[in-house]
């Protein structure tokens, strides 16, 4: 589902490269805990998935396409099958729960008929059916996030990347995005989720890819958060 | 795509951007006003050449015995060499029409432009006035080709051009146009940057909906059309106003004012004035969809 083969980024202010001769295989299905220090290249490998950056050497695969060859005009294609949820949600404050959600529909042109149809239904499994006419500042930080997943699931998209989903949460709220992210995983997903957040690492007990420096200095199955742990 | 949507994205981008949008609005109204206004002072100038030039007529005087050009010596034009010219002349290719004025037509017609000056009729006898031959020709910028074949015949005084009398005022006109439409250019230039600037504050102020737009994966043509469709619409209501404007030119300065008081000349027609307004229409258009486009190249990238 991703690949990275000897990817290479090197942005044009710094010596030192972002990532540095990364080779990543992600399956499809798989969920990936992207851990590191800040500045160890997470934001980077997450942003070269969506083609918002091209390496500076190597190849990035993502869904059965080279981003490399892949012309400028298709880039928003690529991007209708990877949802994206931030650690600052991104909601758009002036609109309700529903119309967040529908906007990500209405922009890349669905018809009414299919946004009154699947919003519910997506707003239903993230937990929040009943507040679809709620603004984002009149719910609490998890809520809003599940909007946010919502948003981001609501095409159906192959891959999910999170940015850190649960770094403007408490701990308590944070499981219950982790559940979250855990259920659409369940559903065929792939979710790869950069992230500071080591008591969640460590319970959910799935593969982890450790940055350190730019490099890829662990990649294990079943992991935890640090070695120590 | 979905035109609601458009729209109304369209209507939020105007409502909260409405100073920028009102200065983009008027700088397109002023500017395209004056490049309007320079198109029809043109169409007036071709107007007013259609209407003089077929009235005007090349003057061929004839030496008198006071006339004092070389070519006269002092003596008047025999009868036959009169005669012998006016052949020449009705025989030329280049002359539609020749008439002979006498010294009495000369003086009645002089009676008649000076009827407001009784002391200057009554010092004019007709015999201090030329006789001559009015020549109209086919083609009015002609009037070289007859002036140098007949300028230096035998009785031949003078050679004018009434042509050249108007000259000096289609000049004048001429550098009204263009001085309006080189201010017209520098409004427009300025209409550029404004559009470009509002765009770039619109493109701004809603960086958070168009970078939502960019990850899920909507394409340039909706991220951009809702700005672009901005910049046209203000435009167009520019071009509105421009329009509005040069009928105004037209209705009051033109028929109310000059019409009735300089009934000398012939005024450009409604029909110039509409077929000028399509084409501000067409420039306010062209003008703020382009600068639109540019900028939101520079500034809302995939």
């Amino acid at each position: 589902m991703i690949r990275l083969e000897n990817v290479t980024k090197t942005y044009p202010a710094s010596v030192r490269p972002a990532l540095d001769d990364v080779t990543v295989d992600i399956e499809k299905g798989e969920f990936v805990f992207l851990v590191g220090s800040s500045g160890s290249g997470k934001s980077t490998f997450l942003r070269l998935l969506l083609k918002e950056e091209v390496p500076s050497g190597g190849r990035v695969h993502v869904a059965g396409k080279d981003l490399a060859r892949l012309s400028h005009w298709k880039v928003p294609a690529l991007r209708r099958t990877i949802g994206c949820v931030f650690q600052d949600f991104r909601l758009l404050p002036n609109k309700t729960v529903f119309q967040n959600v529908a906007f990500a529909l209405e922009v890349i042109g669905k018809g009414s008929a299919t946004i009154d149809k699947v919003v519910p239904e997506v707003l239903d499994l993230v937990g929040l059916d009943g507040k679809a006419g709620r603004m984002p500042d009149e719910l609490s930080g998890g809520e809003q996030q599940r909007v946010a997943v919502a948003r981001a699931f609501v095409n159906r998209p192959m891959i999910l990347i999170a940015d850190e989903p649960t770094g403007n949460l408490d701990p308590n709220t944070s499981v219950g995005i982790m559940k979250l992210l855990d259920r659409i995983n369940r559903t065929g997903t792939t979710v790869v989720m950069a992230t500071h957040d080591a008591a969640i690492v460590d319970s959910m007990r799935r593969r982890v890819v450790e940055l350190s420096q730019g490099k890829v200095v662990r990649d294990q199955a079943r992991g935890v958060y640090g070695y120590g742990a | 795509m979905r035109a609601s949507f458009v729209l109304s994205e369209i209507g939020i981008g105007l409502r909260r951007n409405l100073t920028m949008t009102v200065a983009v609005v008027v700088t397109v109204a002023i500017s395209l006003a004056l490049f309007g206004a320079g198109l029809l002072i043109r169409e007036q100038v071709g107007t007013m050449k259609d209407y003089w030039y077929d009235k005007v007529e090349v003057s061929v005087y004839l030496c008198g015995s006071g006339s004092t050009s070389s070519n006269c010596n002092g003596t008047a034009i025999t009868p036959e060499q009169r005669t012998q010219l006016e052949n020449d002349l009705r025989t030329t290719p280049l002359v539609q029409r020749v008439f002979y004025e006498s010294k009495q037509d000369a003086y009645a017609r002089f009676k008649q432009q000076f009827k407001d000056s009784p002391d200057l009729v009554q010092n004019v006898t007709p015999d201090a006035l030329p006789e001559s031959f009015r020549v109209k020709l086919k083609d009015p910028t002609q009037f070289e080709v007859v002036a140098s074949a007949f300028r230096d015949r035998p009785g031949v005084d003078e050679v004018q051009d009434q042509k050249a009398l108007l000259q000096n005022f289609f000049k004048l006109l001429n550098t009204l146009q263009l001085f309006a439409l080189i201010v017209a250019g520098v409004q427009i230039f300025a209409a550029v940057l404004l559009i470009s600037n509002t765009i770039r504050v619109a493109a701004f102020s809603r960086r958070r909906e168009t970078g939502i737009m960019r990850l899920v994966g909507a394409s340039n043509l909706y991220i951009q059309l809702p700005f672009l469709l901005e910049g046209v619409l203000a435009g167009l209501v520019g071009a509105g106003f421009a329009s509005g404007a040069l009928v105004a030119l037209k209705a009051v300065l033109i028929d109310r004012l000059l019409k009735p008081n300089f009934p000398i000349t012939a005024y450009v027609g409604w029909n110039a004035v509409l077929s000028i307004v399509p084409l501000l229409f067409l420039t306010g258009m062209l003008l703020s969809g382009l600068a639109s486009f540019f900028t939101l190249r520079r500034h809302l990238r995939v």
